[in-house]
């Protein structure tokens, strides 16, 4: 399935959620929505569910306007996780499926498949009371994609899980993505996109700020940054000849060059003064990009795998 | 397979699978008979210690020592002859002598006070003549011991008055002269059936809707609001249509509720069958069996339910949490309590113009006019299927029904915004923007 947004609009009493957003995604792709708290990723998620009609603009699937026969071809995972707590895990999982078009015959079997997979199956007859957090949110992952959906939405999905269930995940994602199917998820977490996504949209305040394959978008910036690793305080390379900007990231500092900046210099300026452990010529990271292009509006760096949202 | 068919047959079965629903359908009907006979029960209980009486008589001519050897009487207590009243003392006063009256009788509003007597009488200076000056002074509200006193005192007095007047007769043929007459009750079919057994009947019947409608009606608010507190409405709602999703909690729970009734017709009809060996006054068959009263009791417990629990639907979906929506939870079911409150009123006078207007407006008619129906149904001349009542009943139904087409209607537009909305409770112009939205 491939899903085209066609310049949708969205205004909650004054504030403008998502504002003339358009973008493609093709079939088979890992596609990642991206942007800060508020940004309008979850808006623009529930426009395309149908759950909120958008003011103006088309959510196109497969060409065609949304209809309930594309319900059933959806799996969906909320931001905002939950499930019936008095049911067992069995029975919740037949039920989502069942509520997909799914009788509960075909499923059956899956259900064992993916509870052993999640290394949740001695729990099956369990209420999802008695689960963990986590454990809920690997069920709540299962639900969305046991019956075996075309197109795969996820909002926010790295929230709340351990860095171990999310290569777990992750590893099922890419498996899906071969399989030919389309999956689209949001994060605030620009790190782990970079890792994940083929491609990627850029918003902010609800507005696209940069969209395109992975690829794509970085050679648009070229290798025009240096990733410097040193023993000491490397704080004085912003005074340096060339350097347009500095990002911090505490462990390593990335450096962005003007045009035509002699980079041998810098080199050898920094050797001068501490030792360095290394010094790479590369493409700007997604949160430089992302920095550059909205417009110094920093979104949190290094909160990874957790949502502050309110 | 339909969506609606899936949720509902998830809410069906979260209900009958529970214990709680077992126990609920064996419980409650003993509950119900426990609170209608105890009080019978307790009633018929025998006295278990002596009263103690005093008597003040002023009238001089030995009333007071008449009324307490009138009150003999005694129970078998351990194999021993007790009597029910003792009558400690008799204290004859003079029948000018108020101060010495006035003194005594504070005396005795102690030993009252100190519950060392439980009675006593005054006997005023013209008891004699007739015109009674008589008195009981108790703080109990034993009504069997007072009219008892009452009787004893009556029949010594007519004697009295008897032997005064020149009539030559006996004393007890002037009683069984004025025996008074106990007035037979019959309906224009000629029958009649106690009003008891109609009250008490109409209290089942009305006493079962409204544990349903508040029930069950509850149940589908507090699922709406499950949903909405664990946000897994987010993900519901992209699988069924919000209207698939509020129907089928409905009419799944209603089928819980209809599960219920069905298996308490089956236990009552069992019980019905022995009722010989319990005293039930045999009229209750001409209740039990009227078509009328059996219909309506259906066609109004179904669209009271839909009613009501479409309603709870429309609260559940625009509050929080249980404790937000029990401030709309009180005004409901005072609604639904009003044949309750009203109940003896409305049992004196079924066709009083309050009853009327209270069984044409559509959130108390299921009750009132299932109330009216056990009373007048059975009563009427003609076939009560073809009588006035029956028509009544048509049109009060007919507006219920309309008043559920229109909630599901109204709870429909609300719902599908309001079960998306968390955190502050909407204000009543949102939501009549999210109806018209």
């Amino acid at each position: 399935m491939f899903l085209k947004l066609d310049s949708i609009c969205k205004t909650y009493d004054d504030k403008v959620a998502v504002d003339n957003l358009s973008l493609e995604v093709p079939q088979g792709v890992l596609y990642g929505i991206i942007g800060p708290n508020g940004a309008g990723k979850t808006t623009t998620i529930r426009m395309i569910m149908d759950i909120t009609a958008p003011d103006s603009g088309k959510v196109l699937i497969d060409g065609k306007r949304l209809d309930r026969h594309f319900r059933n071809r959806v799996g969906y995972l909320p931001e905002e996780r939950g499930l019936y707590r008095k049911m067992t895990l069995l029975e919740i999982m037949l039920y989502m499926a069942e509520l997909k078009g799914c009788p509960a015959r075909n499923v059956k079997k899956n259900c064992d498949k993916w509870l052993k997979r999640m290394d949740l199956l001695e729990y099956k007859d369990k209420k999802v009371e008695e689960l963990s957090k986590g454990m809920q949110q690997k069920l709540q992952f299962i639900t969305t994609i046991l019956h075996d959906p075309d197109l795969i939405i996820l909002d926010e999905l790295f929230s709340g899980l351990d860095p171990l269930n999310i290569e777990l995940i992750k590893d099922i994602l890419l498996e899906l993505k071969r399989a030919g199917k389309t999956i689209l998820f949001s994060t605030h977490v620009m790190e782990q996109a970079e890792k994940l996504c083929d491609h990627i949209c850029m918003i902010s305040r609800g507005r696209k700020v940069i969209d395109g394959s992975m690829a794509e978008v970085k050679s648009r910036f070229g290798k025009n940054s240096i990733q410097l690793e040193v023993v000491g305080d490397g704080g004085f390379v912003s005074s340096l000849a060339g350097i347009k900007k500095v990002t911090d990231f505490n462990n390593y500092l990335e450096l962005e060059l003007e045009q035509n900046a002699d980079t041998d210099a810098i080199l050898k300026s920094v050797a001068q003064r501490v030792s360095v452990r290394r010094f790479a010529l590369v493409e700007p990271s997604l949160y430089s990009i992302f920095i550059d292009m909205a417009g110094g509006e920093p979104p949190d760096p290094g909160s990874a795998g957790e949502v502050a949202d309110v | 397979m339909s969506k609606f068919f899936v949720v509902f047959k998830r809410e069906y079965a979260q209900v009958v699978k529970k214990k709680s629903f077992l126990v609920g359908i064996f419980l409650t009907p003993a509950l119900m008979a426990a609170f209608v006979m105890l009080p019978a029960f307790l009633a018929r209980q025998k006295a278990s210690e002596t009263e103690h009486l005093a008597v003040i008589d002023q009238s001089g001519s030995g009333i007071g020592a008449a009324f307490a050897k009138a009150l003999e009487r005694y129970f078998i207590d351990d194999e021993e002859t007790v009597p029910y009243y003792a009558v400690d003392r008799i204290i004859e006063l003079d029948r000018a002598d108020s101060s010495g009256r006035a003194a005594v009788e504070d005396s005795l509003r102690l030993l009252i006070n100190d519950k060392e007597l439980k009675y006593f009488l005054v006997v005023g200076e013209d008891a004699s003549g007739g015109e009674a000056d008589l008195y009981l002074v108790t703080n109990s509200d034993n009504f069997r011991s007072i009219s008892w006193f009452e009787q004893r005192l009556s029949d010594l007095l007519s004697a009295r008055r008897l032997e005064k007047s020149n009539v030559n007769l006996s004393i007890d043929s002037v009683l069984s002269l004025t025996q008074p007459i106990d007035l037979t009750i019959q309906d224009a079919k000629g029958e009649s059936i106690p009003f008891m057994v109609k009250y008490f009947s109409a209290l089942v019947f009305v006493g079962i809707m409204f544990g349903m409608m508040i029930g069950y009606g509850q149940l589908v608010m507090r699922s709406v609001i499950e949903e909405k507190n664990s946000r897994i409405m987010e993900v519901l709602i992209s699988s069924v249509s919000p209207f698939q999703l509020m129907l089928g909690k409905i009419i799944g729970l209603g089928a819980a509720t209809l599960t219920q009734v069905a298996i308490w017709f089956a236990l009552g009809a069992v019980m019905f069958v022995m009722r010989s060996a319990v005293s039930v006054d045999p009229s209750i068959d001409r209740i039990v069996f009227d078509p009328v009263i059996i219909v309506f009791f259906i066609l109004f417990l179904v669209s009271g339910y839909l009613l009501f629990s479409t309603l709870f639907a429309l609260v559940g979906s625009i509050v929080n949490t249980e404790k937000e929506a029990q401030n709309f939870v009180a005004p409901i079911t005072i609604l639904m309590v009003l044949p309750f409150l009203l109940g003896i009123a409305v049992v004196q006078e079924p066709n009083s113009t309050l009853a009327v207007a209270l069984s044409l407006f559509p959130f108390t008619a299921p009750t009132m006019m299932m109330m009216r129906v056990v009373f007048i149904a059975p009563t009427v001349a003609e076939h009560s299927l073809f009588s006035g009542i029956a028509a009544e009943a048509t049109l009060s139904f007919l507006i219920v029904v309309a008043a559920v087409a229109g909630m599901i209607w109204l709870t429909s537009r609300i719902f599908r915004v309001g079960i998306l909305m968390y955190g502050k409770r909407p204000t009543l112009p949102e939501i009549i923007k999210w109806v018209k939205y």
